[in-house]
């Protein structure tokens, strides 16, 4: 038990100030195998078509069981957000798009699900209209109907009932703010959406939201049947439209899954029906259950855990290739206040950050925190590799006693001598302490006055959410996760000066010039948008540097010996479930 | 025979040895029942070696700065590059790091168990200290003056029983900070050591009542005694009947009340800070150390090994010296 306690504190303090657009339940991320430096070239197919290639010796039968230690919170479509609850959910529920990972790059690409294409919007950008694919049936034999998708973004406005879900509808779809769900009295009249015919779905938008279409891979765009609803209760029996489905559930205990027989692969571009079922068994114990996958003896063969491996167990890995690893979508950093910190300070503060001594403070290492040199993680289409000098997530900072000297050398030359550097830490929190000791000695050592404010783990988030906070490193968001894999759910999110208003804000950055750049790329169309990112990216960093990169979220779980095609989806940092088969079933 | 010393023998060879009844060499007379005690504690073997072991860690929490700066360390200096990167420590103990490194950080182990005997000792000590001062004032108190003052004081030791004290130790620390001016203008070290007083508060808080209660039973049978009732008679004073008469009488169950708190202290230090609510960084103590080295026990066990030696072995001779005391303090105790 103490593994476990460790491990979620261990969690805690990596992703405690990762402000997650998805909020992500563990800090385990993946990727197939992505090549560094090269950009993507497409990032969306709007013509992809079923069935989905088939996978190369790949076999027919056998049972997968997924040990976790995390517990998802809901399998309900409306209320997934957190990565494994949506990645277990595309085994059983279909939405209007979805991602297709390369074969070769393991890069995403986002392909039409259950709509026709990926939507079409309207001159203004304010009305979106998907095409709807015919025939489809939910696992009970019924068809899905136009109504069904209307209903289920309906109900994705209840958000009191279904609070831990995405909230973009809210945001941006029109009337959004003021419709409360179909279970609200006069709840059947929502303008928002409309359904003039059996084979259209029009939305309506109350601002500008060109990402729509990625928004439209989540789980609340399932189609449900109005009759069927059952609210909260919908998750326990919940129509499947994927190859698989809900055989019994027990929340926080298991999920079991066996084969939807209306699933039609002729329809779908993307999912597999290789194994027979999947069975979920949830809070067990890490320590215990990665011993078992990696042991692989009788029924553990076909086993697979996907939280990252636990340090501890490295010493137990006899076959490398029981290890799957992969890039994640997030990325973390050490954020700067630009009102408070000058640019030519900030650039000393990087010169004298201790990344080797803090990674092993903080308890990182490569295989599931690679250093981070930019702003997009390697798992974002658009991600181009560059390195600033000294900016690479690694070596000794002012450890180094010359780099020292040289710090302070420069620091007294700006006339800024014992520039005062101010953060928030757990005092509760081992990690978090040890880290602040570091950074006061290392700091202090270049020349630097490092004062800390300690208060309690439970608190930490509201004192370093305030964008106004009396301190000047550390303020979250510290790093970032993509909802979907677009630089648009990066950069004008955290580097405009509106940011600061919405609390997003890296850096508390206010430059017009940068604000320009990123509206003249978000304009652009998505696979033209591909190039631009990493330009951007490097501007921020060697003109502003709101921030130090410190490392990528990465994946490393292991698997069982007799299960095949484990890749990882860069997207949500899990194994990509429905692609996986029994070598010896 | 010779003339010897004048406070030889002689007086003793006057007299034939029948004269006298022969006194077991056991018994002794005309001693106070704590020089009873005492002699009867040195002669206990397994006593004397705890003396000794906890006489032992008193000296190494003492002369701690100076152990550390022979071994040419500090307790709070990383070490990173004597770690791997995941972690592990490269070296074992050697002449640089007498008991090797700490994971992940690198800080002297050695540094780190000399300097962690220090909150161990001075927590269990002054609690002990503080629960006993108080807790045989008021017991005396309420035993001899009876009335009010009883009823007062074995409310207010009824209600200190029932307090939760696991929910005090948590809830007092940020009220504590905020009388001290918030935790936004203290140091990290002033931080520590508010939860260090505040550590030694709680635990001689919740320390004093069982004592008292123990205080005042014996009191009320002891005030109906000749002795009591004849010094009262001749207009002894309170205070001299109190600490004259009484307190003499009340050595043994204060003497065994306390050596049996200490260890229960140096635990319930221990187990607090490996909970999170005791001490914090920076204060080194083991039972902090504990907390994060069970999860490194395979890969370094000297690191856990380290705290939980000093633990069971200050716990455990504190203990045994509690109950030696006890026994010896207790005539009725046959071994």
């Amino acid at each position: 038990m103490q593994w476990k306690r460790i491990t979620a504190v261990a969690a805690t303090v990596m992703l405690a100030a990762v402000a997650c657009g998805s909020p992500s339940s563990n800090n385990n991320s993946g990727g197939g195998k992505v090549q560094e430096g090269t950009t993507q070239e497409k990032a969306t197919d709007p013509t992809a078509k079923g069935p989905a290639a088939e996978i190369d010796g790949a076999k027919k039968g056998g049972t997968v069981t997924i040990l976790s230690d995390v517990t998802p919170d809901t399998f309900d479509p409306t209320n997934i957000y957190y990565v494994d609850g949506n990645q277990i959910g595309k085994l059983f529920y279909r939405a209007l798009t979805q991602y297709k990972l390369d074969e070769k790059t393991g890069k995403p690409v986002l392909v039409p699900d259950l709509a026709e294409d990926l939507g079409t919007k309207s001159a203004d950008g304010l009305t979106w209209t998907f095409k709807l694919k015919q025939g489809i049936k939910y696992s009970d034999g019924s068809l899905v109907k136009a109504e069904d998708y209307a209903y289920s973004i309906k109900r994705s406005f209840a958000h009191e009932l279904y609070d831990s879900g995405p909230t973009y509808q809210i945001q941006f779809f029109k009337d959004g703010e003021k419709y409360k769900g179909p279970y609200a009295a006069g709840g059947d009249n929502y303008s928002g959406v409309e359904t003039p015919d059996q084979n259209t779905l029009v939305i309506h938008l109350a601002k500008k939201f060109d990402d729509l279409p990625f928004y439209a891979a989540f789980p609340l765009f399932t189609p449900i049947p109005k009759s069927k609803d059952t609210q909260k209760n919908y998750e326990q029996k919940p129509l499947a439209t994927g190859p698989y489905m809900v055989q019994s559930y027990n929340a926080g205990t298991s999920l079991n899954l066996v084969k939807n027989p209306n699933w039609d692969p002729n329809t779908d571009p993307v999912r597999h029906q290789y194994v027979d079922g999947y069975n979920f068994k949830f809070s067990q114990d890490l320590i215990k259950a990665q011993r078992q996958v990696l042991a692989s003896n009788g029924p553990d063969a076909n086993a697979l855990s996907y939280s990252n491996l636990d340090t501890s167990l490295l010493p137990e890995v006899k076959d490398q290739s029981q290890l799957v690893k992969g890039d994640g979508p997030c990325t973390i950093t050490l954020p700067m206040d630009t009102r408070k910190i000058p640019f030519e300070v900030r650039k000393l503060v990087a010169a004298a950050y201790p990344y080797d001594a803090w990674r092993k403070v903080a308890g990182l290492n490569s295989n599931d925190s690679p250093p981070a040199s930019t702003i997009l993680p390697r798992a974002v289409p658009g991600f181009e590799k560059y390195e600033l000098p000294g900016l690479n997530g690694t070596g000794k900072g002012a450890q180094d006693p010359a780099v020292a000297a040289d710090v302070k050398a420069k620091l007294a030359a700006l006339g800024k001598s014992n520039f005062e550097l101010s953060q928030y830490y757990s005092i509760d929190d081992k990690i978090s302490t040890q880290v602040f000791q570091l950074r006061k000695q290392v700091f202090e050592a270049a020349g630097f006055k490092y004062k800390g404010i300690g208060v309690a783990k439970a608190k930490i988030r509201t004192y370093t959410g305030d964008q106004n906070a009396p301190v000047n490193i550390g303020k979250t968001p510290a790093g970032w996760c993509s909802d979907w894999p677009s630089g648009t759910s990066w950069f004008p999110v955290l580097f405009k000066s509106d940011a600061i208003a919405l609390g997003n804000s890296i850096g508390q950055l206010q430059d017009k010039t940068l604000d320009a750049e990123i509206d003249r790329v978000t304009a652009l169309d998505p696979n033209a948008q591909l190039k631009e990112w990493g330009k951007i990216d490097k501007m921020i960093l060697e003109k502003y540097l709101p921030a130090i990169p410190l490392y990528y979220s990465a994946s490393d779980f292991p698997i069982g010996k007799n299960l095949g095609h484990v890749i990882n989806d860069v997207t949500q940092g899990m194994p990509e479930f429905t692609s996986i088969y029994v070598k010896q079933p | 025979m010779s003339i010897g010393s004048p406070d030889s023998t002689v007086g003793v060879e006057e007299h034939p040895a029948s004269a006298e009844p022969v006194r077991a060499a056991s018994v002794a007379h005309g001693k106070s029942p704590t020089r009873i005690a005492m002699d009867r504690l040195r002669k206990d073997k397994l006593a004397m070696v705890c003396v000794g072991i906890i006489l032992f860690f008193i000296l190494v929490a003492v002369f701690a700065p100076l152990l550390a700066k022979l071994e040419g360390q500090t307790f709070s200096a990383f070490h990173t590059d004597l770690v791997d990167e995941f972690g592990f420590p490269t070296t074992g103990p050697n002449s640089q790091h007498w008991l090797g490194v700490e994971p992940k950080t690198g800080r002297d182990n050695f540094a780190r168990w000399v300097y962690g005997a220090r909150p161990s000792l001075i927590v269990a000590f002054s609690a002990t200290l503080f629960g006993t001062a108080v807790g045989v004032v008021a017991g005396l108190l309420a035993g001899f003056l009876g009335g009010w003052t009883d009823r007062i004081i074995s409310w207010i030791i009824d209600f200190v029983l029932s307090l939760p004290y696991l929910l005090f130790a948590i809830a007092l620390v940020p009220i504590v900070e905020s009388m001290r001016g918030g935790s936004f203008n203290l140091t990290p070290e002033e931080q520590a050591s508010t939860r260090f007083y505040v550590l030694i508060f709680v635990l001689s808080f919740f320390g004093w009542a069982g004592l008292a209660r123990i205080i005042r039973g014996e009191v009320l049978s002891l005030r109906e005694r000749e002795f009591v009732l004849a010094a009262k008679a001749i207009g002894v004073p309170t205070r001299q009947v109190l600490f004259k008469e009484l307190l003499p009488n009340l050595v043994a169950p204060i003497v065994i009340s306390a050596s049996l708190s200490l260890p229960a202290y140096v635990t319930a230090e221990a187990g607090l800070s490996f909970l999170g609510v005791g001490l914090v960084e920076p204060v080194p103590s083991w039972g902090q150390t504990i907390a994060v080295a069970t999860n490194w026990f395979k890969a370094d066990p000297i690191f856990l090994w380290l705290p939980v030696l000093g633990i069971t072995a200050l716990v455990l001779s504190m203990a045994l010296l509690g109950d030696a005391v006890r026994d010896a303090f207790d005539p009725k105790t046959r071994r």
